[in-house]
């Protein structure tokens, strides 16, 4: 790890195409984002490949994205949003704009740490399409989860692999990698701004037939979660109706 | 996140004694209430002569430095400093990105940081 290829992707545009975009959903992070962005920044220039940061903001009401702005970095792109639609809203917008020849959506609150990147560039470099982090693959580490996010969690996942064919044991985690070419057509056909946009992403991943790995990685329950589980499980099963019904009617049959 | 906040250094050319909190792990709001404890503690001890080593932090979120900060105030209300030490890149980073490194008194070892307190102590 060196600080000079950090100093240097910060003043320097790279030039054609980034092997590998990073995109950052973001609501209201003016507290969190710039120590995420820190991390990131120092530990992806070191990997040795052209790379672009993408933060897609969800219409925030606080300074998220003047402050991001401000950084100056050559290679970090805002892209702003006139209102507040869903975090799928904004991962969407994200992954669409992104350049890179793989592409890796990242939460804002780093609570997976960015060092776990390499388990899924491996993945995708042994031929996957997606590689999805994973706090239910063995191997896993999991920390600070409330009991209600656990409870919550699991009970989710037992709906989702024993009724719905999304082809991952957790769905949920904020920390997942694709080619480009899986990014682009995934992302055109979502039509959930919401929570539940990964399930159905990954429902669609399975549908299309694209591989999945699902990779164990150590994963912090971050303060300041904007999660109401209770909400958020609701609007979950609800959705996972709505992907059923859009599949049934043919909605994704163009994708 | 590990917290050591029991060695005691002297600083050179003294006989007074300088407290080394070593923190080690992600430093965000769960850790707060511990470290913030750990430094109100070593302040305590050393009238406010206190060294943070950073070395085993691989990460810090806001509410880590916003206790950072705190900590660099009681001790300097006592007359004396909070210096940092041995910060790993991404901290370092992160520390820049947010302009606090302009804030802190940061040094590269705990050597250095001691010999910093007192230079700063022999000027008072």
């Amino acid at each position: 790890m060196s600080y000079e290829d950090y100093q240097r992707w910060k003043i320097t545009p790279v030039e054609g195409r980034p092997t590998l975009s990073v995109v950052i959903p973001a609501y209201n992070e003016e507290m969190r984002i710039i120590p995420t962005i820190g991390a990131i920044a120092s530990h992806v220039s070191s990997l040795g490949m052209p790379w672009e940061l993408i933060v897609s903001d969800d219409g925030s009401k606080d300074r998220t994205v003047q402050i991001v702005e401000e950084l100056g970095f050559a290679n970090l792109r805002v892209l702003r949003a006139q209102r507040n639609e869903g975090k799928g809203s904004a991962v969407r917008r994200g992954m669409l704009a992104a350049r890179g020849e793989i592409v890796l959506f990242d939460d804002a609150d780093n609570s997976t740490p960015i060092e776990e990147i390499s388990k899924l560039l491996e993945k995708i470099r042994e031929g996957y399409d997606i590689a999805i982090g994973s706090r239910a693959a063995r191997g896993a580490e999991e920390a600070n989860k409330s009991l209600v996010r656990r409870a919550m969690s699991n009970g989710l996942r037992w709906v989702v692999a024993n009724i719905f064919s999304a082809g991952a044991r957790d769905t949920q985690c904020g920390f997942k990698m694709f080619t480009h070419e899986a990014a682009q057509r995934l992302f055109r056909a979502q039509t959930i701004s919401g929570f539940s946009f990964d399930l159905e992403i990954l429902y669609l991943a399975n549908k299309f037939g694209y591989r999945i790995a699902e990779v164990p990685i150590a994963w912090v329950d971050a303060p300041g979660s904007k999660l109401d589980p209770a909400k958020e499980a609701q609007r979950f099963l609800r959705d996972l109706v709505k992907i059923k019904l859009n599949d049934l009617k043919g909605v994704y049959a163009n994708a | 996140m590990q917290i050591n906040l029991q060695q005691l250094e002297t600083m050179p050319g003294t006989e007074q004694a300088v407290a080394v909190v070593g923190l080690a792990g992600r430093f965000d709001a769960h850790e707060v209430p511990h470290v913030r404890q750990a430094l109100t503690q070593a302040a305590d001890r050393t009238e406010g002569r206190v060294v943070v080593d950073l070395g085993g932090v691989n990460f810090i979120d806001s509410s880590g430095l916003a206790c950072l900060v705190q900590g660099m105030k009681y001790c300097r209300e006592r007359g004396a400093d909070q210096i940092l030490c041995n910060l790993q890149q991404p901290v370092r980073i992160i520390f820049e990105l947010t302009r606090l490194d302009r804030a802190f008194k940061i040094a590269g070892c705990v050597e250095e940081a001691t010999t910093t307190l007192a230079a700063r102590n022999s000027q008072n």
